[in-house]
């Protein structure tokens, strides 16, 4: 086997096509979602708005996302190859499913809710990057967009509940 | 100053007027010389006066506060504070939305109104005319402006100057230890007011009251500083009860907010309430002190028993205030003593603990029985308690620390402030630290930091502590006195860091990583930190204590009272009166309102008579 053959394979490799990233998009939000809405009876009263709130977020994301999937100026794209970045493996290893034993405390959650928003949001802006000008492009800097606005939600709590005195 | 008149015409000789002298009989025909001329009359309009002239009011309604001092010199009640409901009201900032209206009828224009005004807003103009018709009799009684009476400028008459400013800008120096005097023991760092102080300090407030007003539990502080001054300091305590069980402890380590909004603070130094507090009460004799206290307590018993978790000051405050009522009360406390955080978290240099012991004495002196030792939710059930008492009260504080969660945090030689200050009030050794870095940026991170100074320098002869906080120093959570005697007792402090890591090296904290922090707080003022990653630095330490924050330990509630209670985003759900979603409980103090001792004895307050209430009507 040539460099060469070598070379065209890994391009082959680095590249997705809009649907495949799509999908990876909605069973991120999904996988969350269902995580959040099974920890919610398992966590102590106090903190389950927190986990409640979380639960909304991704359904609410999970909508969105399966909306944009199928928009006709997205449809007509959804076979092009875009080009993965390197935060791709983090981000694909934020599908997976956390230990927080069995009865989280608020730190917990909020520090996992995080670490994903923050591996979300890498991810995005990392695929606007490295998509030219367009349509793809506009969507990914839109889930970007989706996904700071609620990382710095996100850490905005985490302040206020574990730097201010607990209450 | 007018120059004295020098014409000898004018002389006090020249001026006697011959009663008895008849005149010229010419007189009559000399008068005859004005006949036909145009009659000279002065104008009834508007009209300036000398520069110095005390005509009509003026006020800046930007810079009157609405404090009422100009109405309460006013020997002629010629003031009556009037309510403009569109002007801003915060009593937490000392600012009321109440401006003077002056009664011309009883106004002698004596400018004392203006010789007092804490914030200069009040003058007199140079316009001096104003007549009307008996329908328009009204317009006599005016809420000035910074316009004037006929809502045109005529320039300001007499104002406040250094002569004639009636205030006393300047406090009392308070005394206290040299930070080399005081590094090495935990001795009381203030020393408090002498008795001339103590009435120069007291004679300095004007008695506006909006220090009443900002105090979570509006404490009668115009008067016991006037008693102060009267030298009546038993009347003071008497006062100071009224409204605070917890004035030795509030006497030294209060937030004082009532200082912020303290009227003469706008152009000078407010007024030293708090050391006037503390003065106050360690004049008196405790024995007195706690006859005072018994004053007014019911002479019988209601038959009803009330338990109290937690003896800090919000627990204690309510079990004062029940016993009084007639109540039974027994206040059950996990601690080996009562006092909760002020013993707890505030170490001795800044509350000693026998003042804190005389505030709880008066208290169970008046019957509390107080059960130390003893754990909700171990020793006794919650479940329990609700079968054996009419009512509960939960004031539990927060008394477990956060932690960053930082890699190496969870290192044996990482600690939490609040576990290393109840072990050092508790007296049970831990190994000083050679280097110690704190991360937090708030009192409790003073409070580690300076006690563990002080180990040091007993122990080691240095100090080597330092302090890192995500806050810069215009946003630093601890009172700047902290920040001050820390910096004097030779404690670092490095703002704007965040923290990364707890660098650990063959199994030793060697150290804590930081990053610059760029920005912490976004436009709309809330936490979203940036870091400059290129700004890294190790903290040398041999313990990292975190004092970032605090949480209830909530445990002893169980889960089924978890349950059935509401909670509002992690906080227990109360009314405004501190009663939670169950019948028979009631939350007081930092575990719901937030960590602060004067809010904690308001809470207090607040829950005993809610359940008092509730009671009565069983």
């Amino acid at each position: 086997m040539s460099e060469g053959h070598q070379s065209s394979y890994d391009t082959l490799k680095s590249k997705k096509s809009l649907a495949e990233i799509l999908e990876t998009a909605i069973s991120f939000e999904r996988t969350a979602r269902d995580f959040y809405s099974d920890l919610i009876p398992k966590v102590s009263k106090r903190i389950r708005y927190l986990v409640e709130e979380l639960a909304e977020e991704e359904q609410h994301h999970f909508d969105l996302f399966t909306e944009l999937k199928s928009r006709p100026d997205i449809d007509q794209q959804i076979h092009t190859l875009v080009e993965l970045p390197a935060s791709d493996k983090k981000f694909s290893d934020a599908i997976l499913l956390p230990e927080l034993g069995d009865k989280p405390d608020d730190q917990s959650v909020l520090q996992y809710a995080l670490g994903r928003e923050h591996a979300a949001m890498e991810q995005y802006h990392a695929l606007a990057k490295s998509s030219p000008d367009g349509p793809i492009k506009e969507l990914f800097l839109f889930l970007a967009n989706e996904e700071t606005l609620h990382k710095n939600q996100l850490e905005k709590l985490y302040y206020e509940t574990i730097h201010s005195g607990g209450v | 100053m007018s120059k004295p008149i020098q014409d000898s015409k004018f002389s006090k000789q020249s001026t006697q007027i011959e009663h008895d002298d008849a005149g010229s009989i010419l007189s009559p025909l000399k008068a005859l010389q004005f006949f036909m001329r145009k009659p000279v009359t002065v104008p009834l309009e508007p009209r300036p006066a000398a520069d110095n002239y005390r005509g009509f009011h003026l006020n800046d309604h930007e810079k009157c506060i609405g404090c009422s001092s100009c109405q309460k010199v006013c020997d002629n009640a010629a003031i009556t504070m009037v309510k403009v409901p569109h002007l801003p009201e915060d009593p937490v900032k000392g600012i009321r939305n109440l401006r003077p209206a002056i009664d011309y009828g009883r106004c002698c224009w004596c400018a004392l109104c203006v010789d007092i005004c804490p914030t200069s807003a009040i003058s007199l103009s140079r316009e001096y005319v104003h007549t009307c018709t008996q329908e328009e009799i009204d317009s006599y009684f005016i809420l000035p402006d910074e316009t004037g009476i006929h809502g045109e400028y005529y320039g300001e008459g007499w104002q406040k100057s250094v002569d004639s400013d009636l205030l006393d800008l300047k406090r009392q120096p308070m005394t206290e230890l040299d930070p080399e005097e005081r590094i090495d023991n935990f001795n009381e760092i203030v020393s408090g007011y002498t008795d001339q102080q103590a009435v120069l300090e007291a004679s300095r407030c004007v008695q506006c009251g909006m220090c009443h007003d900002a105090c979570p539990t509006h404490m009668d502080a115009p008067e016991y500083i006037r008693s102060i001054w009267q030298g009546n300091l038993e009347e003071a305590v008497r006062l100071i009860y009224q409204s605070n069980p917890f004035s030795h402890v509030c006497g030294r380590v209060c937030t004082h907010r009532c200082e912020d909004a303290c009227s003469i603070g706008r152009r000078g130094e407010p007024i030293s309430i708090r050391w006037l507090k503390r003065y106050a009460m360690d004049s008196v004799d405790h024995q007195r002190i706690k006859e005072i206290a018994a004053e007014g307590k019911a002479d019988y018993l209601s038959g009803k028993q009330v338990a109290i978790i937690g003896a800090g000051p919000a627990g204690l405050t309510a079990a004062y205030d029940l016993i009084r009522k007639g109540h039974q009360v027994t206040v059950f406390e996990a601690r080996k003593e009562a006092g909760g955080m002020p013993r707890y978290g505030i170490p001795e240099y800044r509350l000693p603990y026998d003042m804190l012991d005389r505030d709880i004495d008066v208290i169970t002196s008046m019957g509390v029985k107080i059960q130390t030792g003893t754990k909700v939710g171990i020793d006794i059930t919650m479940a329990q308690l609700q079968k054996d008492y009419d009512a509960v009260v939960l004031a539990i504080g927060l008394h477990l620390g956060r932690s960053t969660r930082v890699p190496g945090a969870d290192h044996s030689q990482v600690f939490k402030a609040v576990d290393l200050l109840r072990q050092t009030t508790d007296g049970e050794k831990f190994k000083t630290p050679k280097q110690a870095v704190v991360i937090g940026g708030g009192n409790v991170a003073m409070d580690i930091a300076r006690t563990l100074a002080r180990q040091q320098k007993q122990q080691f002869g240095e100090v080597k502590v330092s302090v890192t906080a995500l806050e810069d120093m215009a946003h630093f959570l601890a009172d700047p006195v902290e920040i001050k005697e820390c910096r004097e007792e030779g404690i670092d402090i490095y703002d704007a860091r965040g923290p990364q890591e707890c660098v650990i090296e063959k199994n030793k904290l060697v150290g804590l990583r930081t990053w610059k922090v760029r920005s912490i707080f976004d436009e709309q003022g809330r936490f979203a930190p940036a870091y400059d990653e290129q700004d890294e630095r190790i903290h040398k330490a041999d313990m990292v204590i975190e004092a970032i924050g605090q949480m209830s330990d909530i445990n002893l509630l169980g889960d089924d009272l978890s349950e059935a209670l509401e909670w509002q985003r992690g906080r227990l759900s109360i009314d405004q009166q501190g009663r939670t979603s169950v019948e028979w409980l009631w939350a007081a103090g930092d575990c719901v309102n937030g960590p602060d001792v004067v809010h904690a004895v308001a809470d207090g307050h607040r829950v005993a008579s809610s359940i008092d209430e509730w009671l009565n009507q069983q």
